[in-house]
């Protein structure tokens, strides 16, 4: 009898193993980022962190023997076509889980969707603050822009050690959180924003701002934007003869900052959330390996997109592919180990905790120049 | 500061001038909007680079760029526009932006997405001047516009062929009947502008260090901003608008703190000068 119970255990289990090898051989994610468009040299460092990461781990047998599939697509960073996107990929690709290597806009429409159909998604850097109250299934590795604004603003007033500022803020959701997290912090210590101004994504000249920052002498520059505009603004601030600091965030965090504002990116020092001079041997490899392939150095979006793509990775290694498991494995992820810090968890809104790292520019590398772990500035938002 | 502000403006608007000229020069002749002509500009960005990197003579570059430039120019009014003159003017126009955007994609498949330094060395110390200053880039940028626009003003002006472009531009079918040799004007005024647009590129490149496949996205509308508030078809005054955007833009930056960016002040001067003047500085209807 007993034996008899043995074996029906054994078949079952055959038949599971059976109907699972029959369904195996592929686990198929989604991903969208903007391939084309203004957007698109993000967009490809997303796409090539990714790649990369997916090589390893086809390379190396897939997720528990399966391999995985990337259903890449397009979104231009417009709004209609990420909806018809989030829709394919629902309805059409049947993936178990989403990673999102793209803006605020494509991730934040497609986010109610994705939640709906009960597919988990991963924002990697996009950072309004809406996406993740989508509902429970989405999640994002990347700082929200108010924490990484109270951390530029610790940055400066306590390590940088500024009494008064002048802000450049770059017009978008992005670049108002930012300055809202940093007025909160520097205001908590005494320090004073003696200019402010806000430019559009694609401004070139800055002469007109610095010249009336060069007026006015304040210890800090507090630069928010992308590399393009912040490469510029920093080189013309050197130009027109400006001495004082400058401070930037993640957006400086590119190979293509250095190399746009040459010399004179010397001595800036920016929040973000990869830390070049990183010990652990992962992160080097990462970097050697990436370089390697492109010929660049990774920037920060690339990073994080690959630790967006790795957290969905390691819920289906952990719970198989199904996506409300994959939704409850993420929820419970401890101590992850991402190339951008270790995310200690996700809180309940499905925002990751984790350092900002401060990095200076020195002989046109980024390098180490400190690490924010206090949670009063760290901890997102819960609701 | 006023003086800072003042050469700071001065910059913009030559860039502004040559790269608007163009837009106003074509819509003169054929009174189509050339929207794919920011596409062109970005083109003379990427030839100047190119050429640059082979060769390191910002001069040869810039002539490179200008003359592939305009041989674009051309085979875009052969190609394109020629076939559509006869139609509703949407047509032209979508034609343009459809273009426009398929020129992008294709630098972006050529070139990469990512910006691409244009890093030229300049020797020159810059001049100061009281408590301004006039770097060497800015030298560039006014040197080649001088010289540009000086030329352009010779050739409308002083040629036979120039007073033809005046023809054409006036009254093309009446230029037609009188034996002006109208094709022939309409692809010079096609070269002419479209290597004015290569050669703004280059200096854009150069100035601000970057070349990438979207660079057009913001003169394409700003330019017609410019040639609106010049008079459409206006050659001096599109330059006058160019020059009276560019630096109001900085004083309206530098001296008010507008909580609005740069790109909408351009459509506010223009919408504050055509209240007084509907057919623009110098337009006539």
């Amino acid at each position: 009898m007993k034996k008899w119970i043995l074996g029906g255990l054994i078949s079952l289990l055959a038949l599971c193993v059976g109907v699972g090898t029959l369904w195996a051989g592929e686990i198929k994610i989604g991903f969208f980022a903007p391939l084309t468009g203004f957007a698109a040299a993000d967009g490809a460092s997303a796409k090539n962190a990714v790649t990369l990461a997916l090589e390893k781990i086809n390379v190396s047998g897939g997720i528990n023997g399966n391999k995985v599939k990337l259903v890449i697509y397009d979104d231009r960073v417009n709004p209609q076509e990420s909806v018809a996107i989030a829709n394919k990929l629902v309805e059409r690709d049947k993936v178990v889980a989403v990673v999102s290597g793209s803006y605020s806009t494509p991730t934040r429409v497609t986010a109610p969707i994705f939640n709906k159909a009960g597919i988990p998604m991963v924002a990697a850097y996009a950072v309004d603050p809406s996406i993740t109250r989508a509902g429970p299934y989405i999640f994002r590795t990347g700082f929200l822009g108010e924490v990484e604004g109270k951390a530029a603003g610790e940055v400066a007033v306590n390590l940088l050690k500024a009494k008064t500022i002048a802000m450049f803020t770059i017009d978008n959701d992005f670049g108002r959180a930012l300055s809202k997290g940093f007025h909160e912090r520097i205001k908590k210590f005494g320090g004073k924003v003696v200019y402010e101004h806000a430019f559009a994504i694609g401004t070139k000249d800055f002469s007109a701002m610095l010249t009336k920052v060069k007026a006015l002498d304040p210890d800090l520059l507090f630069i928010s934007g992308y590399y393009e505009e912040a490469a510029l603004a920093v080189k013309q601030a050197r130009e027109l003869g400006l001495t004082c600091r400058i401070e930037g965030e993640e957006g400086f965090d590119s190979p293509k900052f250095l190399e746009l504002a040459g010399d004179a990116a010397n001595g800036v020092v920016i929040t973000t959330n990869l830390n070049r001079d990183d010990p652990r041997p992962f992160v080097q490899n990462f970097i050697k390996a990436y370089k390697k392939k492109y010929g660049m150095e990774p920037d920060m979006v690339g990073a994080s997109s690959y630790d967006a793509f790795m957290v969905v990775v390691n819920a289906i290694r952990k719970a198989g592919p199904n996506p409300k498991a994959i939704r409850k494995a993420i929820a419970e992820t401890k101590d992850f180990d991402g190339l951008t810090g270790r995310i200690t968890h996700f809180n309940k809104l499905g925002e990751a905790m984790k350092p900002v790292q401060v990095q200076i520019v020195k002989g046109g590398e980024f390098h180490y120049f400190g690490v924010i772990s206090d949670p009063e500035i760290i901890t997102p938002p819960n609701k | 500061m006023l003086g800072q502000q003042l050469i700071n403006g001065f910059t913009i608007g030559s860039i502004y001038a040559l790269i608007a000229l163009g837009l106003t020069m074509v819509y003169g002749v054929l009174k189509i909007l050339h929207i794919a002509h920011a596409g062109v500009y970005a083109m003379g960005a990427y030839i100047g680079l190119w050429v640059y990197r082979l060769v390191p003579n910002l001069f040869l570059a810039m002539l490179a760029a200008m003359f592939l430039s305009g041989v674009a120019g051309i085979l875009i009014e052969r190609f394109l526009y020629k076939s559509m003159l006869d139609k509703s003017r949407i047509v032209p126009l979508i034609a343009s932006i459809g273009l426009f955007i398929a020129m992008e994609e294709t630098f972006r498949i050529i070139a990469g997405p990512y910006v691409k330094a244009f890093s030229v060395h300049f020797r020159q110390k810059p001049w100061i001047l009281g408590s301004a200053r006039i770097s060497a880039p800015q030298m560039l940028v006014f040197g080649v516009t001088i010289v540009l626009l000086v030329l352009l003003w010779w050739v409308i002006t002083r040629t036979r062929m120039g007073k033809a472009l005046r023809a054409v531009s006036m009254d093309r079918e009446m230029a037609d009947a009188l034996g002006v040799a109208t094709e022939k004007i309409i692809l010079l005024s096609f070269f002419i502008s479209s290597a004015l647009a290569g050669a703004a590129g280059v200096l854009v490149g150069v100035f601000y260090n970057s070349v990438y496949p979207t660079m057009g996205d913001i003169p394409a509308y700003k330019a017609l901003a410019i040639i609106v508030l010049g008079g459409m078809g206006s050659i001096p005054g599109t330059i006058l608008g160019a020059f009276l955007i560019g630096i109001s833009e900085t004083f309206l930056i530098g001296y008010v703190n507008v909580p609005l960016p740069r790109d909408a002040l351009a459509f506010i001067v223009m919408i504050a000068v055509l209240m007084f003047r509907p057919y623009g500085l110098l337009g006539k209807e």
